[in-house]
């Protein structure tokens, strides 16, 4: 008989094992010390072991290309290791934002740093599982995780109501998952993507079963990636979440539903292809129209960031809904860029202070140029790539969904996501506005610690450097997808 | 036979009347009994599927452990205030749209697609050829083909028993 | 020093600002210094420009070309020819004359002020230049940011509203504008295997009519929503009325022109049969009259100074608009310069709003009147820029229009018809204008205040003078340098212009010195 767990095995899980066990040394640590401060730290350490698993990864799938472990349900491939990296730096960049906001909200715990470990193992296996039980345990890992730091601070009602609100539809959205994951089981008599792939292939297009099975599972995953008209718990949630949290919902766990998604349609999924780019692409066109008119009128920053990364999710699914190679490089690429754009704005939010508490609207931001004009300048940087202006980072993201889309054939999604990107250059216009052009009779604080300072310049450095000189970034996106596309 | 397709909807009638019950009574206890009721006839079909290890798991995590527990918490809790209040809102009629038109929609593609349903078999493992009983093949298939699913299980769990910590823990100000 | 000639104009504005973000911000006076230094480097960088460009090679020249993102095929690909030859020279001037003429206008925020100002040199300079698509964008679409801190902070009541406006207005159109490039270049991609911007690879695709029509109005309402042409100029009444004067000079001498060169450089070149159309051609055109018609009767209605310009601008461009979509050497060559001379007059009336504006702080032209008495050098230099403005002979303006109607009238009739009532009801509202500010008895006591120019503001105004008097006696070395590229326009819709009409060719007769306007 076969050893049950080969050295092969551990390498591919390694990232996931080291979180684990980081995680969980954390919970000790914080037990056993008590000495809070070094949490963070602790945790920054584990992610640096993570990446350099991660570099061994990438040397690995340099040499013999994709891989398979366990069995088949865990892959290696150049998708699972750009998404790993892109878990890994959004996880750095919340811990930086993190240790000086829980301190300034008193619940700075061990739990929190050991949560955030235990949810990027989530994802983790979301982006290397190849087998439809072993990404839905990732995916109820990563959530449940996310369900609990979003209630974190508990003596805000908004943070609690908006874990409640979280973990219900969350629920609801795993219950509709897994009736599709069933049915996909029902027809092939496997779990594992590829024998799926086949026994969708020998399906008609029209089989009514298959239908079933493909609608129940985008909803389950559209809940997870908050597209309309599954949505309605981003805001609350974005906005009651401990900041940095906030930040890490909105591109981590974003970042692994998209790499899940792209798994799910683009292996077992891409011989109905026909079937789900339809209904993807009206989905985002929904979805783009309402984040967008909604985050017109939001005053919370955060909950205008919230209708603002629906708006992206939106985006990011025309890549799927354009179903060619360009699009899928523009949603690696997307990706790739909103890590840096969307944690730059929220750590300066996470920054923002008024009589000790946090001050969260955009009137808050009023005359910052005259006393932070570093910070402004940075956060313009942000905020103009965040509408896609180039030459920041995030007009190359809109470039590739465009282009993708042409390619495509889809000239309406195409012009209608470009003049959208006019109605977004409003909203955020509002905040140049406010940091630029307005004065302030009662300036917020802006008092970030060292890690946000360095979150923050690092982001905006980012956003400004992919744009001048994107040609390495684009690479990575192009690699990443080489693998995942069958 | 026969004596199957009977059971079968003696269950299914079962799970839905009392589903119906949990969410409609007033009084929480109830809505709990239901559930109990409920997740019995769940067992029933799991039986009647020849999957005698999850009837039982049902029952005695189900039923045995977390119903219980939901009584426990019912009791420790003073519920006649909230039996008072009105349950639903307006938005009543549109939840109910939803739901029929839902209802609806996925009947009619089941109907649809009736002939379709010819599921694959499953393909175990090799070494599970020799083993007969239900209990046995799913210990079998859960250490080897599923074995990395059933260790993260237990993280999840153990992310699980932190977040029941978090936010079971004396709140922070509130000392 | 030659082949990097176009990276050093573009790129010393920048420069400039950089090494004033370093300056202390209490130091206003330094500042200025330093700002007009810049500004004024940067003129003189451009100056070898106008030596060293030869006339006789139809090509671009100065051309500079470095990989950018070899994954996309996108280049920095400079070049110039004739047509953003005077665009350039007419930026590093405008641009500096408007530097220059804010020395006293802009008390706060000095430093963010000139840094925006550099800023939004470097990026029209960058548009002027770019002959890579991609390129062009990037500089179209950043040059956009400053231009709405400069409407939003300095400018006056309703600010915010203009700034936002002119800003959405814009990135409206660009993104239409980009979606039109990428399915050239998707096209072109699919046509010869390779990815690139560059214009001349990409003249070189084969379209369809419909896409290219497709094609051509996506380019066409990026384009025309900075021109403005009717009915997408309802942004720069407002832009124009809110900025502070020098935002003004440089979005009506600079910033507009930048859509008329976005039609000779891409639009029609890239896409001659759309743009050769029929029904293309008469929607413009007929789009350009109503534009010139309504503009002056909207001018004619004006109470307010600054908005009445605003409109004239509408007026002003529908001829260039009209001139270029003519399609003949006569035409195009005139809407170019037209829009030179635009560029010229137009900062001129708007630097004369800005004196007595700065002393007066009002805008209405109620409010004036009789100033000749007590401003004799400020009347004589609004008496010729309005004279520039209306087409006076001997002036600019009457050579770039009679140029137009010239090419009008080769095409249609009813269009040169329709162009002179233009300039008959431009000929009313500005003198109107200039009667009621400036002659008459002083009834306005708070008037009493007002001095005439000083040095320095005439020192702003004196090149615009000296340069419309240029044009309008002697504009020989203007159409010389605009025949090759306009023949080369031409030769792309129209391949068999010349040799139907006997005229010989620019491009392959040698050097012909164009004389186009018989004197």
């Amino acid at each position: 008989m076969d050893p049950l767990f080969t050295w092969t095995d551990f390498f591919v899980l390694k990232p996931a094992i080291l979180l684990s066990l980081f995680g969980c040394g954390i919970l000790l640590t914080d037990f056993l010390l008590k000495q809070g401060r070094w949490n963070a730290l602790t945790a920054l350490v584990g992610e640096g072991f993570v990446a350099v698993a991660l570099w061994q990864h990438c040397e690995d799938v340099a040499a013999n290309g994709q891989r398979f472990a366990l069995g088949g349900s865990m892959a290696v491939d150049g998708f699972s290791v750009f998404f790993n990296y892109i878990f890994v730096v959004s996880a750095i960049l919340a811990i930086i934002i993190a240790s000086r906001y829980m301190d300034d909200e008193k619940s700075n715990r061990g739990e929190f740093y050991g949560l955030m470990l235990f949810a990027q193992a989530g994802m983790t296996v979301m982006a290397q599982g190849y087998e439809l039980v072993t990404l839905f345990i990732g995916l109820e890992l990563m959530a449940l995780s996310f369900y609990v730091m979003v209630g974190f601070l508990r003596n805000e009602l908004r943070s609690n109501e908006a874990a409640m609100k979280y973990l219900i539809l969350g629920a609801l959205s795993s219950g509709f998952l897994a009736y599709g994951f069933s049915i996909f089981y029902g027809i092939s008599g496997s779990t594992n993507l590829a024998a799926i792939a086949d026994a969708v292939a020998g399906r008609e297009i029209s089989d009514p079963v298959l239908l079933i099975a493909l609608v129940t599972t985008s909803v389950g995953l559209f809940f997870k990636i908050s597209v309309v008209p599954f949505h309605m718990w981003a805001p609350d949630a974005y906005e009651g979440a401990p900041t940095p949290i906030t930040a890490y919902v909105s591109v981590a766990s974003k970042a692994a539903s998209f790499a899940m998604m792209m798994r799910i349609f683009l292996v077992p999924l891409v011989s109905v292809q026909e079937l789900w780019m339809p209904l993807f692409g009206a989905v985002a066109l929904l979805t783009m129209t309402l984040g967008n008119i909604a985050a017109l009128t939001q005053n919370n920053l955060k909950r205008l960031l919230a209708y603002s990364s629906i708006s992206h999710a939106g985006y990011i699914l025309l890549g799927l809904a354009a179903g060619n190679e360009t699009g899928l490089k523009g949603i690696s690429l997307y990706i790739l860029v909103y890590i840096f754009m969307n944690f730059g704005v929220f750590a300066l939010i996470s920054a923002m202070r008024r009589e000790g508490h946090a001050a969260e609207d955009i009137d808050d931001l009023n005359g910052l140029m005259h006393r932070h004009p570093g910070y402004a300048i940075l956060m313009l940087v942000l905020l103009l790539s965040l509408a896609g202006i180039p030459p920041m980072a995030g007009f190359y993201g809109k470039y590739f969904i465009f282009l993708g889309l042409l390619e495509a054939g889809s000239y309406l999604l195409a012009i209608a996501g470009a003049l959208y990107v006019a109605v977004s250059a409003y909203y955020y216009f509002r905040i140049v506005r406010a940091m630029f052009l307005s004065e302030s009779l009662e300036p917020a604080v802006i008092a970030p610690g060292l890690g946000t300072k360095i979150a923050l310049v690092a982001s905006a450095v980012f956003t400004l450097l992919i744009g001048l000189y994107p040609e390495p970034f684009i690479n990575m996106a192009t690699d990443s997808i080489l693998l995942a596309l069958r | 036979m026969q004596l199957d397709s009977i059971l079968f909807y003696l269950f299914a009638v079962q799970i839905l009347f009392s589903a119906l019950m949990t969410i409609t009574r007033r009084n929480v206890v109830y809505s709990a009994v239901w559930l109990i009721s409920t997740l019995v006839g769940v067992a029933g079909i799991y039986l009647l599927q020849g999957a005698e290890f999850l009837a039982g798991v049902q029952i005695i995590l189900y039923i045995g452990g977390i119903t219980v527990l939901f009584l426990f918490v019912i009791m420790l809790v003073p519920v006649s205030e909230e039996s008072k209040q009105r349950r639903f809102s307006s938005q009543l009629w549109i939840v109910l749209i939803v739901a029929v038109l839902l209802t609806g929609e996925l009947g009619y593609f089941l109907w649809q697609g009736a002939d379709s349903f010819q599921m694959g078999e499953p393909t175990p493992p090799a070494e599970i050829g020799t083993v007969t009983t239900n209990s046995e093949q799913i210990g079998q298939v859960l250490f080897s083909e599923y074995l990395l699913p059933f260790e993260l299980a237990s993280i999840l769990l153990l992310v699980a028993m932190i977040g029941a910590v978090v936010m079971a823990k004396a709140r922070p100000g509130a000392e | 020093m030659k082949e990097h000639i176009l990276s050093i104009v573009w790129l010393t504005p920048l420069v400039g600002m950089f090494i004033l973000l370093l300056l202390p911000k209490e130091n206003k006076q330094l500042i200025r210094i330093v700002a007009n230094l810049a500004a004024f480097a940067g003129f003189l960088v451009s100056l070898p420009l106008v030596f060293w460009f030869d006339n006789s090679i139809a090509d671009y020249q100065f051309v500079e070309r470095v990989s950018w993102i070899p994954a996309l095929g996108v280049e920095y690909y400079l070049g110039i020819d004739g047509i953003s030859l005077l665009l350039i020279m007419l930026t590093t001037v405008v641009g500096f004359l408007s530097i220059l003429s804010s020395w006293t206008a802009i008390e706060e925020r000095v430093k963010e002020y000139y840094a925006f100002f550099l800023f939004l040199q470097a990026g029209m300079l960058g548009v002027f230049m770019a002959l890579d698509l991609f390129l062009f964008y990037v500089f179209w679409e950043i040059m956009l940011v400053p231009m709405y801190f400069i409407i939003g902070i300095w400018g006056h009541a309703r600010r915010l509203y203009a700034a936002i406006k002119f800003f959405l207005y814009t990135l409206a159109g660009s993104v239409l504008m980009l979606l039109a490039m990428l399915a050239l270049y998707f096209k072109h991609a699919e046509q010869f295997g390779v990815y690139t911007f560059a214009i001349e690879d990409l003249m070189r695709t084969q379209v369809p009519l419909d896409m290219q029509i497709w094609l051509f109005w996506g380019f066409f309402i990026a384009f025309a929503i900075k021109v403005p042409m009717f009915p997408l100029h309802t942004w720069l009444p407002d832009a124009h009325t809110e900025a502070p004067t020098a935002g003004s000079v440089i979005l009506a001498g600079v910033l507009l022109k930048m859509g008329l060169y976005g039609l000779v450089r891409f639009s029609i070149p890239l896409l001659p049969e759309a743009a050769s159309d029929a029904t293309t051609v008469q929607i413009i055109a007929v789009l350009s009259i109503i534009a010139i018609v309504y503009g002056a009767l909207v001018s004619l209605m004006q109470k307010n100074w600054k908005k009445l310009i605003a409109y004239s601008s509408v007026s002003h461009l529908g001829f260039c608009t009209l001139g270029i979509i003519a399609l003949n050497p006569n035409g195009i060559a005139g809407g170019i310069l037209q829009g030179l001379n635009h560029g010229l007059s137009t900062p001129l009336l708007f630097l004369v709003i800005g004196i007595v504006y700065e002393q007066r702080h009002a805008l209405e032209i109620a409010d004036y009147g009789g100033l000749a008495n007590r401003m004799p050098i400020y009347t004589t230099i609004f008496l010729i820029s309005i004279l520039a403005s209306m087409g006076m002979p001997g002036l600019n303006g009457f050579i770039g229009e009679f140029t137009i109607l010239r090419g009008a009238f080769e095409r249609d009739v009813t269009w040169a018809a329709f162009a002179v009532l233009g300039i008959v009801l431009g000929a009313a509202y500005l003198l109107w204008l200039f009667q009621r500010t400036m002659l008459g008895p002083m009834t306005n006591p708070k008037n009493e205040i007002l001095r005439d120019l000083n040095l320095r503001e005439i020192c702003v105004m004196a090149p615009l003078v000296l340069w419309c008097f240029w044009i309008g006696l002697y504009p020989k070395q203007h159409f010389a340098v605009l025949e090759k590229p306009v023949a080369r326009i031409v030769e792309r819709v129209d391949p068999e212009y010349y040799s139907r009409n006997g005229i010989p060719n620019p491009l392959t007769d040698g050097v012909r010195v164009a004389s186009l306007v018989q004197d």
